[in-house]
């Protein structure tokens, strides 16, 4: 009896483990298309199945960090099954570029559709959704007049009341390169060191947890990206609707530069195995259709100057953008978090 | 001079016929498996020479300092609160009778199952606003209750409340085996059960706790999810932060090298203190069924309560909050697919601890065979991968399998990588970065084993393999079964390592609770890290189960 049971439970162990490595094998006569993506919204899943059903290309899927799927593709080199990367920030396409593992895409479709600041200048990657980076204060606590930039969170009357998650953070590192390109080194230095000393707590947990201590009046103003607002304000948790809805988005900078934004976006693998299909992919993801539900679901802004936003989104009304090419982000983030340790940012 | 010199070349020749002497297949078959398990760590070992990158002037003097004292302060936290609970408890089930005994005997292994990033927001969502911890309060009229837990005290208790079953597991190993009888002698001779246990069992169970701790404390050491949550800096934000965002994997693996090279002191420094006692001269193996103690009832609750405590923190609590999330997000993230993706961990899971607890037999017994002292002391090298980042462990696995694939392709054998991207190259990961878990507990209880029985057994003409299945096999049972759970457990909640090696359409509960979690969907994460607890649960009752049938 033990024996049976034991040999059952290593024939599942086995069974459960089969490797599909038949999708991969025959690679030519099947048509498929390997995504290294860091995007792990549902909203993808339920896109990459619509356009398998559509286009009949299969899509494999890698989920990891940018980081990890860029470090697995320099391994790989020449013999990288990848065909396309997907990354939550320009910053880490950027880097892809310069470690040269993608390649430019002359499409006139995509051109039509991704203004140009943002993409890549020599079109190795394009920007798929944006997301803004804006400040959300207490409705009950804060009048939005006295608001205006990120650069006058530094002032006197914010001490001890701003909220700000780490500077390991990919979209802060990517805000204080907006800021370092927009008004210099030294400038943005002396930001950082002030905006510190004005943060009602050394920075910890996330961005719905920054939303949650205004909300609990640990702080009157937080740092945070737009698409959490909206999925919060849409959440099924009781107290994280409270939160949400306790608090104003304000968009910094509309008197000057914009507010800061930062793209979700993708490139073709310089090796890329499946050239076509990654194409085919990547307009089927700029389309109205997919844009839709990037926008519906996610509570991103579509790069789609066609597609509507998502009603909370529109509700919080129109604004300027910072027109800086995303490019920068990448080229200044090194530089961006050794500014931060510097300023004793955590 | 002359005769000086002479001397010299003797001595010389005498050491070779002496490693001529002691020479054996077990030798070559002891290097042959350390070289599979070293080659990744030596992989990034030799990276080392390349010096550190540009940044790490800006790392020592900026951040250095802090990651010291955030890592030092986990270190000892975490080993106090782990060796208290850890050691209380499995003494008490060990020792005495009470009610519910038997379910916690194995409850207590489970927090383990938990993934320490997920305790950590199940602890942070349990005293947040609106969370459980505030609803208590507002029974009292009192609004935005919130205790921080977000900083390096809270850090520590999570992360000891889901490690301390390492030390549980192994101490509760060195009770069942023998403890008994040598504290039944001691009680015979007229000394008292709490002077016995202190004088006696604690300093017997030294080494047992030492390997849990150990593994503790690499776990801590290693921790990347929970203390990037919590904004603790420790050693392994600033690898991350090196490699990803300084883009200097120079200075990354030094880092990690420097984390390597502590550990590794640690365990050394253990190892020479231990070197005084010996531990494997205990005469009479413990035969007989141990015995409970039976207290009278007020007692045996306070007991009971006791042993509770570490449960209720490192589960119940975790799994309340779980519950509560899951209830919240069924509708969305309940769907049949998580019941393959169960199978798919589970069988994943099992491949790999049947592996590595097979790899750390092998290894343990080959270098205790084989006679050349340089070999021996070379085989604990095999538990270094447990000391380094996942993600680190999946690059130094990649470097040497891409080689060897790139050449396969070259000569036209294959046309697709054969090792990466297949499951291959994942089980060689996990079996390298888990070693040291069913190293560790094997280890302790091997040397429980009295040398004079294999010993007898061999002059009496049995060979190496005979000896241990008949012999050695029996007793060190016990320790097997923990050694296989603890693999268990570890691969179905790790991370970083399977992220990277995985192949297409594989998938595990780990990677879809990471997905939810990853983007601050923590709610939808609970169904999935539910998962891997029921997952977790199977081999735990099962094994244990014919653990308790062999007492």
């Amino acid at each position: 009896m033990k024996n049976t049971l034991y040999l059952l439970l290593v024939i599942v162990a086995f069974f459960s483990c089969e490797n599909d490595k038949k999708s991969t094998k025959d690679a030519s006569t099947l048509k498929e298309i390997n995504v290294y993506t860091h995007r792990h919204y549902e909203s993808d899943q339920e896109l990459f199945k619509a356009f398998e059903e559509e286009s009949g290309i299969k899509v494999n899927v890698i989920n990891a960090s940018a980081d990890e799927l860029i470090q697995k593709m320099v391994l790989e080199g020449e013999q990288s099954p990848a065909d396309v990367l997907i990354t939550v920030d320009a910053g880490r396409l950027h880097r892809a570029k310069a470690k040269n593992l993608l390649q430019p895409i002359t499409n006139s479709k995509i051109d039509s559709i991704v203004p140009s600041h943002l993409k890549d200048k020599e079109n190795y990657w394009f920007g798929l959704t944006k997301r803004a980076r804006v400040i959300v204060y207490a409705k009950d606590r804060v009048d939005p007049m006295e608001l205006s930039s990120y650069e006058n969170l530094v002032d006197e009357k914010w001490k001890n009341k701003i909220v700000v998650r780490s500077s390991s953070n990919i979209y802060n590192q990517s805000l204080m390169a907006s800021i370092i390109a927009n008004d210099g080194e030294d400038a943005a230095k002396m930001w950082a060191e002030a905006l510190v000393n004005n943060m009602a707590r050394s920075p910890k947990g996330n961005d719905r947890d920054q939303v949650k201590a205004v909300a609990g009046g640990e702080a009157d103003l937080a740092i945070v990206n737009t698409y959490y607002i909206g999925k919060m304000l849409n959440s099924k948790d009781q107290a994280e609707l409270d939160a949400a809805q306790s608090v104003e988005v304000f968009f910094p900078n509309q008197e000057d530069r914009g507010t800061h934004i930062n793209v979700s976006g993708i490139g073709v693998a310089k090796y890329a195995p499946n050239q076509e299909a990654a194409i085919q992919f990547i307009t089927y993801l700029l389309s109205e259709k997919s844009q839709k539900i990037f926008a519906s679901s996610n509570y991103e802004y579509p790069v789609n100057p066609n597609v509507e936003n998502a009603e909370v989104l529109k509700s919080w009304g129109s604004f300027k953008e910072d027109q800086l090419n995303l490019s920068k982000l990448g080229e200044l983030n090194k530089k961006a978090v050794i500014l931060f340790d510097e300023a004793g940012w955590k | 001079m002359k005769q000086a010199g002479s001397k010299h070349i003797n001595s010389l020749l005498e050491s070779f016929f002496k490693l001529k002497r002691d020479i054996n297949r077990w030798s070559f078959a002891t290097l042959f498996i350390l070289l599979i398990i070293a080659v990744p760590v030596f992989t990034i070992g030799i990276k080392l020479f390349d010096g550190p990158g540009q940044s790490w002037l800006h790392i020592s003097d900026y951040l250095l300092p802090s990651y010291l004292k955030n890592s030092f302060y986990l270190a000892i936290l975490c080993s106090i609160i782990t060796i208290l609970f850890g050691v209380s408890s499995a003494w008490l089930v060990t020792r005495y009778h009470f009610p519910f005994r038997k379910a916690l005997e194995w409850l207590l292994i489970i927090p383990l199952a938990i993934p320490s990033y997920i305790v950590a927001y199940a602890y942070a969502g349990f005293f947040d606003y609106g969370g459980i911890y505030a609803s208590f309060f507002e029974v009292f009229e009192i609004a935005n209750a919130k205790l921080d837990i977000m900083n390096v005290f809270g850090l520590a208790f999570v992360l000891s409340i889901s490690l301390f079953p390492y030390v549980y597991v192994s101490a509760r190993a060195f009770f069942l085996n023998q403890a008994i009888s040598l504290l039944e002698a001691s009680r015979l001779l007229g000394v008292s059960e709490r002077k016995s246990f202190v004088k006696l069992i604690i300093p017997l169970a030294r080494p047992a706790v030492v390997a849990g701790l150990v593994l503790v404390l690499m776990e801590v050491l290693n921790d990347y999810g929970a203390a990037k949550y919590f904004g603790v800096n420790t050693f392994t934000t600033g690898i991350f932060r090196s490699w990803f965002s300084l883009e200097e994997p120079e200075t990354a693996i030094y880092l990690s090298a420097l984390l390597l090279i502590l550990v590794f002191g640690l365990i050394l420094i253990e190892k020479w203190q231990r070197r005084k006692i010996q531990y494997s001269s205990i005469k009479s193996a413990n035969t007989k069924p141990n015995k409970k103690i039976i207290l009278p009832k007020w007692q045996q609750f306070l007991i009971c309560f006791t042993v509770l405590i570490p449960v209720v923190l490192g589960f119940f609590v975790p799994v309340w909050q779980l519950l509560i999330w899951a209830f919240k997000t069924f509708t969305q993230v309940l769907n049949p697919s998580l019941f393959w993706l169960s199978l798919q961990s589970f069988g994943i899971a099992f491949i790999t601890a049947f592996f590595t607890v097979l790899f750390a037999l092998v290894l343990l017994y080959f270098s205790k065979w084989n006679k050349i002292t340089f070999i021996k002391n070379a085989s604990k090298l095999g538990v270094l991968g447990y000391a380094i980042p996942g993600a680190v462990v999946a690059i130094g696995i990649m470097m040497p399998t891409l080689l060897i694939d790139k050449w396969l392709i070259n000569q036209g054998l294959i046309t697709q990588f054969l090792i990466n991207g297949t499951l291959i190259a994942l089980v060689y990961a996990y079996v390298v970065r888990f070693l040291a878990v069913a190293y560790q507990p094997l280890e302790s209880s091997s040397l429980k084993v009295n040398n004079s029985i294999p010993d007898s057994s061999k002059i009496l003409g049995m060979g190496n393999f005979k000896t241990f299945y008949k012999i050695e096999f029996p007793l060190i049972r016990a320790g097997m079964l923990s050694a296989f759970i603890l693999v268990f457990i570890d691969t179905l909640k790790e991370l970083p390592l399977t992220l990277i090696l995985k192949p297409y359409h594989v998938n595990t509960l780990a990677v879809k609770a990471y997905e939810f979690a990853s983007d601050e969907m923590v709610m939808q994460a609970a169904i999935p890290s539910l998962c891997i607890i029921l997952t977790a649960l199977i081999p735990v009752i099962f094994l244990n189960k014919l653990l308790l049938k062999n007492e």
